[in-house]
């Protein structure tokens, strides 16, 4: 099951690894920086219970038949959602990349198709957001660089896990992706959670969420 | 619009300073540009410009406070779209924060991340005021406030004058000379509270709800010093505004020692006042505060007062005001008061804390400057409430009974606008 791929590490591998550090100490950053600020210090009376509506926040108002962006979005809500597993695959795979694990028999097809599914919706969403005049009225060029870097980092995972002699690239353009990661908006990985609690919170204040019956 | 001086885009700046807690930093740094909350703002589906998009406005105020208060946005603002508080940002803000959102926040709950965006169009609002550039008719509205006491500067005499001619039809109505409409009386159990528009306008709302009061045998009050339920310093994003009209409520319910609050049937009065209140006088209240709506359900919920819904016998509709039901959680109260008083009660379509705002919400009302971007929106409630079919649209909320009052004459919708407390004293059975 397990090889190892290189047997010392190379330059390329230390860059993403310099990548990841980086990557890391921004998120913590920011998430360090989220907990000291902490909570909502709110003088109002409390009716409702913020814990459920934060559980709530994470669960039931993610329902995308409650959520117009999702529901009336069908196929992009669609990519979107696989376009982020896709990452969550990559990045677990870049893990066991630099442990030098890869993958053996129905994995070593599998997990490159399913790589290039979620690639080719993350390209999907990128020329969405170039032809759309709305879109392209929203964004700013930390949009494309944000989305083309992820999506290659999909493709580029998936073509090394079946072509080994890739792994350079890979580990070159993951650590690219890795540095920028504090630039933009891939910082919504932390700030995502902390969106969602304050949600919660202040429709749980409120006794809004959960949603009630009499 | 004169240049924009450094201590003004300082004073606009102060927003971002110090931040109280992670809400603000956290919704600054959210957004994702998806652009899939379009959909879910009045002003895009009416208009479909991409400017209107709730994410746009997000950006307005995230994109300040990328090139101020980031490294890489003070580096490099070009390539994460962070913005210059200039002449130019500073009138795209006006035009699209104060005259372009309702703050209704239906968008935030349909957010794909869960971005608070009518939180941070409050912001950007604030910024504004801090720089002086709140639209002159809502400044006034918050201005009369401050200065008479309530929003529409009505007199004290004006006000008495009213509330007694709303007495003697009181006792008509009742068919009892010791009915009363309680005035200034301290040791009452109730507060209760008035939107100006009642006893300028709409006084029969006043006495609606003194029937409900006596008839339920409550002991409560009104108070000629302080009545006024709205606090229209939420919508101009002044906080010391808003705290100097909070802090009057809350003193005058002392003044009277009464132990309970009740608020009239206004939607951003009752948030301003319940939930913000506190947080603007830095000080939890010591007396209860609730609305009226939950007050007259609990009446009928208790047989304090019976209500007959064959006394109403055509079909009811119910427009939720954002702010007591999506963003105040009183949903459910007012259809359960519905379904007890009326025979044919209809939903709206979408509805509950999916009912699209009315488009009188944010202050637009009150800032004539943009009336006709506020009726070219209502188009969307017109048509909601034409198919229901309904012959009466109620609304626990006097700011959205006005706007459903132009609504219908410009659209004939040919409907009558009820508040809860006049449907409910219209199906009340005297004991």
């Amino acid at each position: 099951m397990f090889n190892l791929i290189h047997a010392d590490t190379s330059w390329y591998i230390w860059f993403a690894l310099i990548g990841l550090t980086v990557c890391l100490l921004s998120c913590s950053t920011h998430l360090v920086r989220l907990v000291r600020l902490g909570k909502p210090k709110d003088f109002s009376k409390k009716v409702g219970n913020t814990q459920k509506a934060i559980m709530y926040s994470f669960t039931g108002a993610m329902n995308p038949a409650k959520k117009e962006s999702a529901f009336m979005h069908l196929p992009t809500y669609t990519a979107g959602i696989l376009y982020h597993l896709g990452t969550f695959l990559s990045i677990a795979v870049f893990f066991l990349m630099i442990f030098n694990i890869y993958f053996e028999g129905l994995l070593y097809w599998i997990i490159p198709a399913f790589l290039f599914i979620t690639g080719l919706n993350g390209l999907g969403i990128l020329i969405k957001r170039m032809i759309k005049k709305e879109l392209l009225a929203l964004s700013n060029p930390d949009d494309f660089i944000s989305n083309i870097l992820v999506t290659l980092f999909q493709f580029i995972t998936a073509l090394t896990i079946l072509n080994i002699q890739l792994s350079p690239v890979y580990f070159v353009l993951t650590g690219i992706l890795l540095l920028y990661f504090p630039v933009g908006k891939l910082k919504h990985t932390v700030y995502f959670f902390a969106a969602r609690y304050h949600l919660g919170f202040f429709y749980g204040w409120r006794n809004a969420w959960p949603p009630k019956k009499i | 619009m004169e240049n924009l001086t450094q201590e003004k885009i300082d004073k606009g700046l102060e927003v971002f300073e110090n931040f109280k807690d992670s809400k603000l930093l956290t919704h600054l740094n959210s957004c994702v540009h998806c652009g899939l909350c379009a959909e879910s703002c009045i002003y895009y589906l009416t208009d479909h410009n991409e400017k209107y998009i709730p994410a746009k406005k997000v950006d307005l105020v995230a994109s300040i406070y990328r090139r101020y208060k980031t490294f890489i946005g003070k580096i490099a603002p070009k390539l994460v779209g962070a913005r210059e508080l200039n002449n130019e940002t500073v009138e795209e803000m006006i035009d699209l924060l104060f005259g372009a959102c309702a703050m209704c926040g239906r968008c935030v709950s349909h957010c794909s991340i869960g971005v608070d965006i009518s939180y941070l169009v409050s912001t950007g609002r604030k910024m504004l005021s801090n720089m002086g550039y709140v639209p002159e008719s809502l400044q006034a509205t918050v201005n009369a406030a401050i200065e008479t006491g309530n929003n529409m500067g009505i007199s004290d005499q004006d006000f008495v004058d009213t509330l007694t001619w709303l007495e003697d039809d009181l006792r008509f109505e009742v068919n009892d000379d010791n009915a009363k409409i309680y005035l200034n009386e301290k040791g009452k159990d109730i507060l209760y509270t008035l939107n100006p528009r009642e006893p300028k306008f709409f006084p029969l709302s006043i006495s609606a709800m003194a029937k409900i009061f006596h008839v339920a045998k409550e002991s409560w009050t009104l108070s000629t010093k302080m009545y006024d339920v709205t606090n229209y310093a939420y919508y101009s994003g002044n906080n010391e505004e808003a705290a100097i009209i909070s802090q009057r409520l809350y003193d005058e319910i002392f003044n009277l020692n009464a132990k309970t609050c009740v608020l009239a049937e206004c939607g951003h009065g009752s948030r301003a006042f319940r939930w913000e209140g506190p947080n603007y006088i830095q000080k939890e209240y010591p007396f209860d505060v609730t609305t009226s709506v939950e007050f007259i359900g609990k009446y009928i919920r208790e047989g304090k007062i019976i209500v007959d819904p064959e006394k109403i016998q055509q079909k009811v509709t119910l427009h939720d005001p954002c702010n007591l039901a999506r963003s105040g959680g009183v949903i459910d109260e007012q259809r359960y008061i519905l379904e007890k008083s009326v025979k044919n009660f209809i939903e709206m379509s979408p509805t509950k804390a999916d009912n699209l705002c009315c488009g009188g919400g944010g202050g637009q009302l009150a800032m004539s400057e943009y009336n006709d971007r506020r009726m070219k929106i209502a188009e969307l409630k017109a048509e909601q409430i034409r198919k229901t079919g309904a012959e009466i649209v109620v609304t626990p909320c006097h700011n959205c009974a006005d706007q459903l009052i132009q609504i219908n004459a410009a659209f004939k919708l040919n409907v009558q606008i009820k508040t809860i407390a006049e449907i409910v004293a219209d199906a009340i059975v005297m004991p």
